[in-house]
């Protein structure tokens, strides 16, 4: 498909829920939208599009600002398009994508708990990978790994 | 980092009462010996104390404990489970090329069962409470085999935030096998330096 | 009415690793489930920022241990789109022949450990007999039997030794033959069948809606293999077919990757055939400075050092064993790279476990997770 074409069919579909299309090779590219018509944007990439695959969920913390990334798949165009947000703010948060595509219910649970991003009207929003009542957001750059500190060693009471 | 096996109850072990000899009890049936009468109150208890106590202190050790270490080394049960990467090569160890079993190796999958614990792999903190739990499910005597980097030291996982840098920061470890991951060799490299342990062992 | 939630896991012999099932029972109905992962969390996505580009490589072994080259494929490809470096044929001919034994590596471990659950015990011998003719194939090139560290970013590290060649197709030959045997093992034992038909079912619609990818989606129906639909490195010039069928049960996936691995034999012989005619080298001649000093091998040419490299964002997708793993690597101009993402095929699969395993019995449970093939390694990364 030629990339005029392509990027015609989003701003026709998607309006001014779209700010920007960045090419990106192999892929259809990387749909930036506004997050605030997050369902909208997912409804109608779903249903009119024909992203019906959902493959990741991830966020980048870029320090000022944090961005989710949806990767989806169309089984009818045979290829990947980005859809990506910018959430500002101290309480970055999305409207969940899982009442369009179910599977994205972990992965959403995973972005909460890694990069700190709140999906909004999530069905179940519970730690996944760490464990309950972890306090720390990992994936964060302000949080460094460091040698560990020396534990006691067990050793057996004879 | 809520797992602390310090301050979990350790299985405690009753003292076990000596039973009573048969004899001690019974009257004696001629009455005229009051001698025998006389040993049967004091000689027989004292006698029961002295030699309960050498069993105790010195018996077991002595008597028993060779065959006990005779059997369990040659009777190796580990845990069977997998945490990591390690889990593959030790699964491998019990397949047809190296065959673990002629060595009495057998995993079994009730903690209950076993007296070896194999960390075959990386420890989280989420992972560590249940860790010391099936170890203070095993009975004793047990032993616990460190193998590979992570859980002997963490490994290339030492600086994340959710891994315990080593296993022996849990749970008490007898033996560290190195390899990331250990060969099957080594594997049972270990586990037949475990049985020279157990044959050293004196407690 | 007696309803309640039990464990399975995090040490249970159906796990096959480290996470938990929780199911919710009434009798032996299978009412809910809920699994709990999160047990082998080694944050490999967070490490890999605190290191070289050529050193998170080491990470991808451990990230997934039954595919540790199909990983390291997943990643380099993304870095190297990051970096802006092309490999030479021969390393894309090498890395794809790996890939498809690593795939034989997988699906064997999968079979002898899945067979074994549900009762038949001679498999797991036989598997384990076959996969280690594997792993010799990769201690031989790559000096390591699970944890290879073999690719680079730019390439592979070093070029087959002489004589492999003719040991890989000995091997192939072996194990088309061992395949067959595979079939008779099960598919002609009732044990067999009494356990794994008509059990687990996913629909097509089920499995798109829930992301589930690779041998799952292909036995119900879905004829989608990345190989195929997004040809990556040397698959555009190999033949080969996509398995699939029809039922979407714990059997059909059985059988689609018994055809899977049909195929993956088809395709190292062509990767031979064509190896064998083509030498070459293996690593690119142009590497930006940050891949070579000071992690350069000694006396090894080609490392050419490119200063003031652009930024770039890399993204990868293959077909791994599980399913399709995708990649993102970040690079912000930096000797490591600013954030790593990966997207694990089980993660997917796991997380629909509530669609296939509600509704049958709690017997049935080992059966249908081993044909999910989880490993817990990639999923919690």
């Amino acid at each position: 498909m030629a990339a005029e074409e392509w990027s015609g069919e989003l701003a026709r579909h998607l309006g001014d829920r779209m700010l920007s299309l960045i090419p990106f090779a192999r892929t259809l590219g990387r749909v930036k939208f506004r997050p605030e018509a997050a369902l909208e944007v997912f409804r109608t990439v779903h249903d009119d599009l024909g992203f019906d695959h959902l493959s990741m969920v991830g966020g980048i913390d870029w320090v000022d600002h944090r961005e989710v990334l949806y990767t989806l798949w169309s089984d009818r165009r045979v290829a990947y398009l980005f859809l990506s947000a910018d959430l500002v703010g101290s309480d970055p948060h999305i409207e969940t994508a899982s009442a369009v595509w179910p599977g994205a219910n972990w992965h959403e649970r995973e972005t909460w708990e890694l990069v700190g991003i709140r999906f909004d009207h999530h069905p179940d929003l519970r730690h996944l990978l760490t464990p309950d009542g972890y306090a720390f957001n990992p994936l964060l750059r302000a949080f460094k790994l460091h040698e560990p500190e020396e534990l006691e060693v067990k050793t057996r009471h004879v | 980092m809520s797992a602390s096996p310090e301050n979990a109850p350790r299985p405690q072990t009753p003292a076990t009462a000596i039973p009573a000899l048969p004899m001690a009890d019974a009257a004696p049936a001629v009455p005229f010996i009051e001698i025998e009468a006389l040993r049967a109150e004091q000689f027989i208890p004292a006698a029961k104390e002295a030699l309960g106590a050498m069993i105790a202190e010195q018996g077991r050790d002595k008597l028993t404990r060779p065959i006990f270490n005779w059997a369990g080394r040659n009777s190796l049960f580990p845990l069977h489970w997998g945490l990591a990467c390690c889990a593959i090569e030790f699964a491998a160890a019990f397949g047809a090329r190296w065959d673990a079993e002629r060595f009495g190796v057998v995993p079994r999958s009730s903690p209950r069962q076993c007296d070896l614990m194999i960390v075959n792999g990386t420890v989280t903190w989420k992972v560590a409470h249940k860790l010391v739990t099936l170890y203070e499910q095993m009975p004793e005597p047990k032993w616990v085999i460190a193998m590979g980097n992570c859980a002997t030291g963490g490994g290339p996982f030492r600086t994340a935030y959710s891994v315990v840098p080593g296993v022996d920061k849990l749970v008490p470890v007898d033996l560290y096998i190195a390899g990331c991951p250990p060969r099957p060799e080594a594997m049972l490299d270990g586990i037949l330096k475990l049985e020279q342990l157990i044959r050293e062992r004196k407690e | 009415m007696s309803e309640m939630w039990i464990n399975m896991g995090p040490q249970h012999p159906m796990t096959h690793g480290l996470w938990n099932l929780r199911v919710k029972i009434d009798g032996e109905q299978v009412l809910d489930v809920d699994p709990e992962m999160g047990y082998l969390h080694r944050g490999i996505e967070k490490i890999s920022e605190d290191r070289h580009y050529n050193e998170v490589i080491t990470l991808m072994d451990r990230c997934c241990y039954v595919a540790g080259m199909s990983w390291e494929h997943l990643y380099v490809l993304a870095a190297e789109q990051a970096l802006h470096v092309e490999p030479p044929e021969r390393a894309e001919y090498i890395r794809v022949m790996s890939d498809e034994f690593q795939r034989i590596g997988s699906h064997v471990m999968w079979y002898a450990a899945f067979v074994q659950d549900i009762g038949l015990m001679t498999p797991f011998l036989y598997g384990m007999r076959d996969r280690d003719l594997v792993l010799d194939l990769f201690q031989s090139y790559t000096g390591a039997r699970m944890t290879y560290e073999y690719m680079r970013v730019g390439g592979v590290r070093n070029d087959l030794p002489p004589g492999f060649i003719g040991e890989a197709r000995k091997v192939c030959d072996w194990l088309i033959d061992r395949f067959v045997e595979y079939d008779q093992l099960c598919l002609n034992s009732d044990i067999f069948h009494k356990r794994c038909d008509g059990l687990g079912v996913m629909n097509a619609q089920a499995c798109i809606d829930h992301g589930i990818t690779g041998p799952m989606l292909r036995s119900a129906g879905v004829r989608r293999d990345l190989r195929k639909d997004r040809p990556y490195s040397a698959y555009d010039r190999l033949e080969f077919d996509v398995a699939h069928a029809e039922a979407g049960d714990v059997t059909a996936r059985y059988l689609v990757r018994m055809e899977e691995m049909r195929q993956s034999v088809r395709i190292i012989r062509q990767s031979l055939d064509w190896l064998e005619h083509h030498p070459g080298p293996v690593l690119a001649q142009e590497l930006p400075r940050w891949l070579g000093a000071p992690y350069a091998p000694v006396g090894r040419e080609g490392y050419l050092l490119k200063r003031n490299y652009p930024k770039g964002l890399g993204f990868s997708a293959i077909e791994e064993p599980h399913g399709e793993a995708l990649a993102y690597v970040v690079n912000e101009g930096s000797e490591h790279p600013y954030r790593v993402k990966f997207r694990s095929p089980v993660f997917a699969n796991v997380s629909a476990a509530r669609q296939y395993l509600v509704g049958y019995r709690v017997a049935d449970i080992p059966p249908i997770m081993g044909s999910v093939d989880v490993c817990v390694g990639e999923v919690d990364r």
